[in-house]
């Protein structure tokens, strides 16, 4: 087109003039094409802001005919919410009389609202007073949606980080993320404060946190951090040193990152102080400590005490027969010394000197037996042969208690397979506990009673009765508890190691309160069916869970 | 002929029941034995016994428990103890208590004949 040359053009004629009308209308058609097919909302209104022209596409896009838009009718097509607020702002811009922009969502002509930029300038005339606004509407939804979205991220992480920020004030534990290469303090104030930095001190450099550990666990960190950089998982606990010189525990778990080298750029993860935790474990580890000392004092003192009683007892075995044979000894020499010679006499003095000789003899045959062997292999056991000897062997103890000892042994009693040495440690110890248990009780003749039973099941019982303090039925079965005693000068040590010999002897050993006064212990130990000490079947009876040492204790 | 002094002896070891007597007899003494103190209580020699000689620790009524009810009956019999149990303590105590003599088991027929014999000048 050139329609600037048109005035310098003599005189049309009416060809001239009907092709230039025909180029002006062509034109006119050409910019109506082109308003009508820019992909935006085109429109002008008056210098009131009324409605006057909508392109095409801003009426298919609102789906309304131009005189349902025409004036303020437009308006219709607006989000119901964003109505008050863009015709203020239109009415500000034609106020101020300046090109303006404004967003506000627009219904589509099925109804979906979508987000439009509305920008409109003003048209002047030469005096400068504004004859027309012109304006396009530009969908920027997707603009809007992405920002969306994105204030919908910040709020999220927002969330999280208000979350971590709890989380750690409710663990104590301070998230951290160190650049470990870029040497700069990415700490928060509260990890400065786990290491009692005033906040911002930190440098952020390898060899500034060396500094602030507590340097006896500094080996400790070089193992973490060696895993570290062979699995990427931190887990160690340490301490440091405060600048005060107080000293903190503080754990920490995390994660570090590798580069492409595999040197390590990056760690993650939290750490917490748990001093307090730190300090209570130590405490129980003392106490611990102390109670397993308090353990082994109780032990040695118990089996010291044992022995005690038990060398008064061999004594007075051993000093009994002796008796015998010196006085029969001495009686044989003045009946052959006599005039006559009472030979007679003589001879049956000698004799029993032979038999008391003997009968000393079986006493150390029995301590060799009881305390000589270690581990024996199971044999077959009678009860009432063992229960014999170890009466034999305490009998002085039970003597010295005033104690009246009745025995009733089963006469069929079968045996049991099991080390016999063990077995007759915990009947000792049955027999000096009870004995023990009635050394205050002086009412009542101080009864004790140890019996031989067949048991149900196939099993063999031995029970002993006393007529002593008893116990509480509520605490039978803390009487076998290491440490349990109801007797101020006992250990209390005696019946659990008599109970772990029973269970060793697949056994079980309890005790109850008599009708009457004082209590009964039983154990009951299954029979044994082999015909000889090795039969197949009768396996090593295995040495209960106790140390040499303590194996040693018959009673307490 | 002069009555031989009667000595009792109290015990529950057997052997020693068996073995005293026959020695105290060799010695020139008449003896009785009694297995517990109560059975001595009961027999009708109380009277007559010289001297005790009885075991410290037996069932039942113990030797010193004897002794004492000795004392409560008035019946001034001097009392040697024996004993298997070596403990060195408990012979002051005794000594102190009224008793003659503790003799320690296995004893010597030298130390019974020095103990009888001062429980006999006792008397």
């Amino acid at each position: 087109m050139n329609m600037e040359a048109q005035p310098e053009q003599p005189p049309l004629d009416i060809d001239e003039r009907r092709r230039a009308e025909e180029a002006l209308a062509a034109s006119e058609r050409n910019l109506k094409l082109i308003i009508d097919t820019i992909p935006a909302l085109a429109w002008s209104t008056g210098p009131d802001g009324s409605a006057d022209f909508f392109n095409q596409h801003y009426l298919d896009y609102v789906g309304l005919s131009a005189e349902q838009v025409a004036g303020w009718g437009w308006t219709v097509a607006l989000h119901p919410d964003d109505r008050d607020g863009l015709a203020a702002k239109w009415q500000r811009n034609m106020a101020a009389g300046e090109p303006g922009e404004a967003e506000a969502r627009l219904r589509r002509y099925d109804g979906e609202y979508r987000w439009f930029l509305f920008r409109t300038n003003p048209l002047r005339d030469e005096l400068g007073n504004i004859v027309k606004w012109y304006g396009t509407n530009t969908d920027i939804d997707d603009r809007k949606r992405a920002e969306a979205q994105r204030d919908r991220t910040i709020e999220e992480l927002q969330g999280q980080q208000e979350l971590l920020h709890l989380a750690q004030k409710s663990a104590r534990a301070m998230a951290f993320d160190w650049y470990l290469q870029q040497e700069v303090n990415a700490w928060s104030p509260e990890q400065e404060a786990l290491y009692g930095l005033p906040p911002g001190s930190f440098d952020g450099t390898y060899q500034g946190w060396k500094k602030l550990i507590y340097p006896p666990d500094w080996p400790l960190l070089l193992k973490a951090i060696k895993h570290a950089h062979e699995t990427g998982e931190v887990a160690v606990e340490f301490r440091v040193q405060w600048p005060d010189g107080s000293v903190h525990w503080l754990a920490t778990n995390g994660r570090m990152f590798f580069d492409g080298r595999g040197k390590p750029y990056r760690m993650v993860g939290f750490t917490s102080d748990v001093t307090p935790r730190k300090l209570a474990e130590e405490e129980l580890r003392r106490s611990e400590a102390l109670l397993a000392e308090a353990r082994s004092e109780l032990a040695h003192v118990s089996r010291v005490a044992t022995l005690g009683a038990l060398t008064a007892s061999i004594a007075h075995e051993v000093n009994q027969p002796l008796s015998g044979i010196i006085t029969n000894a001495s009686t044989c020499l003045r009946m052959l010394a006599a005039d006559p010679p009472n030979v007679e006499g003589a001879r049956e003095t000698a004799r029993r000197t032979i038999r008391d000789g003997h009968r000393a003899s079986d006493v150390i045959r029995r301590l060799r037996v009881l305390f000589g062997k270690k581990g024996a292999p199971a044999e077959l056991v009678d009860l009432n042969e063992a229960t014999r000897e170890v009466i034999a062997l305490s009998q002085s103890e039970l003597r010295k208690g005033r104690v009246i000892l009745r025995d009733e042994l089963a006469d069929d009693l079968p045996p049991v397979a099991g080390d016999r040495v063990q077995l007759q440690q915990v009947i000792l110890n049955l027999l000096l506990n009870a004995s023990e248990a009635m050394s205050g009780v002086d009412a009542r003749p101080r009864q004790l009673v140890i019996k031989t039973e067949r048991d149900e099941a196939e099993r063999v019982r031995l029970s002993v009765r006393d007529a002593g303090v008893g116990f509480d039925p509520q605490y039978a079965e803390r009487l076998f508890d290491a440490f349990y005693t109801t007797k101020d000068g006992g250990m209390g040590i005696g019946l659990s190691v008599s109970r772990s010999i029973i269970e060793s002897h697949h056994g079980r050993l309890w005790a109850a309160p008599n009708d009457g006064p004082g209590a009964t212990f039983s154990f009951s130990i299954p029979r044994s069916h082999g015909a000889a000490p090795d039969s197949p079947g009768d396996g090593l009876i295995p040495a209960p869970a106790l140390t040499g040492e303590e194996r040693v204790e018959g009673g307490s | 002929m002069v009555t031989r002094p009667l000595i009792s002896v109290v015990d529950d070891d057997e052997s020693v029941r068996e073995s005293l007597p026959d020695l105290l007899r060799e010695l020139g003494f008449a003896a009785q034995a009694f297995s517990s103190a109560e059975e001595f209580l009961a027999s009708d020699l109380l009277g007559q016994t010289r001297c005790l000689v009885v075991d410290l620790s037996m069932p039942g009524m113990s030797g010193p428990e004897l002794q004492q009810e000795l004392t409560r009956r008035r019946l001034k019999i001097p009392v040697v103890f024996i004993t298997a149990h070596g403990d060195d303590a408990v012979r002051p105590r005794l000594l102190e208590g009224g008793a003659v003599e503790c003799l320690f088991k296995p004893f010597s027929e030298a130390a019974l004949l020095d103990a009888l014999n001062a429980a006999l000048r006792v008397r």
